[in-house]
């Protein structure tokens, strides 16, 4: 059943409250969309397998609640992510100036220094746009980040952000490790063996 | 592969919010959010004992601050699916979908339990039977203390 599979991924989507985060989520493993999505208890968690490159993988979402009340406790969700997305409203500057600090935030929290991190513009349908494709796009540059424009509602952009948001992470060497301990190790996994968390993350399988 | 019922909170998390929760008992100042997070991180931990006390503040929590109650509901039944108390934990989960029935996060939980559940079938049963005696233990004894007080 698994045996295709490359290796499982941590992916985080992180950023304010009603930004779209589950909705992204649930456009790209259900094809679905809500417009009465509910607020974010905490934490949710969804798989989908993604192909990307001729290579199958199993992505781990860990969807975390935007509102400020469970704020002290969603970065203990961080560790060993080897992804994150950060999610911002085009029509809501402010959950765009928001952005720095989650981008803080992860460099607090996350346990992987090479973690893969991607902006995503969401809810491009709406009329009322406050952020530009070009203010964003120069945010991200200046972070070091992957940068998509998508909508939850209308699919655009949605599976092209986790396929290069994998694509990246794949291309990271020392960032995940394959499942088959006993083949030649990927990317040059070899040396950061100790680093990569596999040993925790695969005995959990 | 860890999911939201097997993944575990760090020693170190747990610890630091059981200090934060005390620190406040000590004054007999307990926030609700304190006592939240505190209870999130119990009904994580990897030791049952933890978690039926976690469920414990939950179901306080759940009767004196209104404010969260979909919160102390969805971890209430997180806590007990976890304790393998399936029966008590779709309790849970449908008295929270009838306040939200189109409740994604909640629905999917639901799913995730009830596969547990088929999967484990009449163990799972049985030890709900124990658990919610135990937690009526625990319940019991917590009120023994409230009225010594």
């Amino acid at each position: 059943m698994d045996e295709d599979i490359l290796t499982t991924l941590k992916i985080l989507i992180i950023g304010e409250s009603g930004v779209g985060k589950s909705s992204l989520l649930l456009r790209f493993t259900d094809d679905n969309f809500d417009p009465e999505q509910t607020l974010t208890i905490g934490v949710d968690f969804k798989t989908k397998k993604l192909s990307v490159d001729g290579n199958n993988v199993k992505l781990a979402i860990w969807d975390t609640a935007g509102q400020e009340r469970f704020r002290t406790l969603t970065p203990s969700y961080y560790r060993d992510a080897q992804g994150a997305i950060l999610v911002f409203d085009v029509s809501s500057y402010s959950t765009f100036a928001k952005l720095e600090t989650w981008l803080n935030e992860l460099d607090t929290y996350s346990t992987k220094n090479n973690i893969v991190k991607m902006i995503v513009g969401n809810k491009i349908d709406v009329d009322n746009r406050e952020v530009t494709r070009e203010q964003a796009m120069a945010f991200a540059r200046r972070h070091q980040t992957l940068y998509i424009e998508a909508s939850a509602k209308t699919k655009h952009g949605v599976q092209s952000a986790f396929e290069e948001l994998v694509h990246k992470i794949i291309q990271t060497p020392g960032l995940w490790e394959s499942y088959n301990s006993d083949n030649i190790h990927v990317n040059g996994n070899k040396n950061h063996a100790d680093q990569s968390g596999c040993a925790s993350y695969c005995s959990l399988t | 592969m860890a999911d939201i019922l097997s993944e575990t909170v760090l020693p170190e998390d747990l610890k630091k919010f059981e200090k934060i929760y005390h620190q406040q008992l000590y004054k007999n100042d307990v926030t609700p959010k304190a006592q939240f997070e505190y209870a999130w991180c119990l009904v994580r931990s990897k030791y049952p004992a933890d978690i039926q006390k976690g469920i414990v503040l939950l179901e306080e929590l759940y009767k004196t601050h209104e404010e969260g109650q979909r919160d102390y509901l969805y971890y209430l039944a997180i806590g007990n699916a976890r304790l393998k108390a399936y029966t008590t934990a779709l309790k849970y989960v449908r008295s929270f979908l009838i306040l939200e029935p189109g409740n994604q996060q909640v629905l999917s939980l639901e799913q995730n339990i009830k596969k547990k559940l088929e999967k484990e079938g009449i163990v799972g049963i049985l030890t709900a039977g124990g658990v919610v005696l135990a937690v009526g233990a625990i319940v019991g004894v917590g009120m023994a203390i409230a009225k010594a007080k």
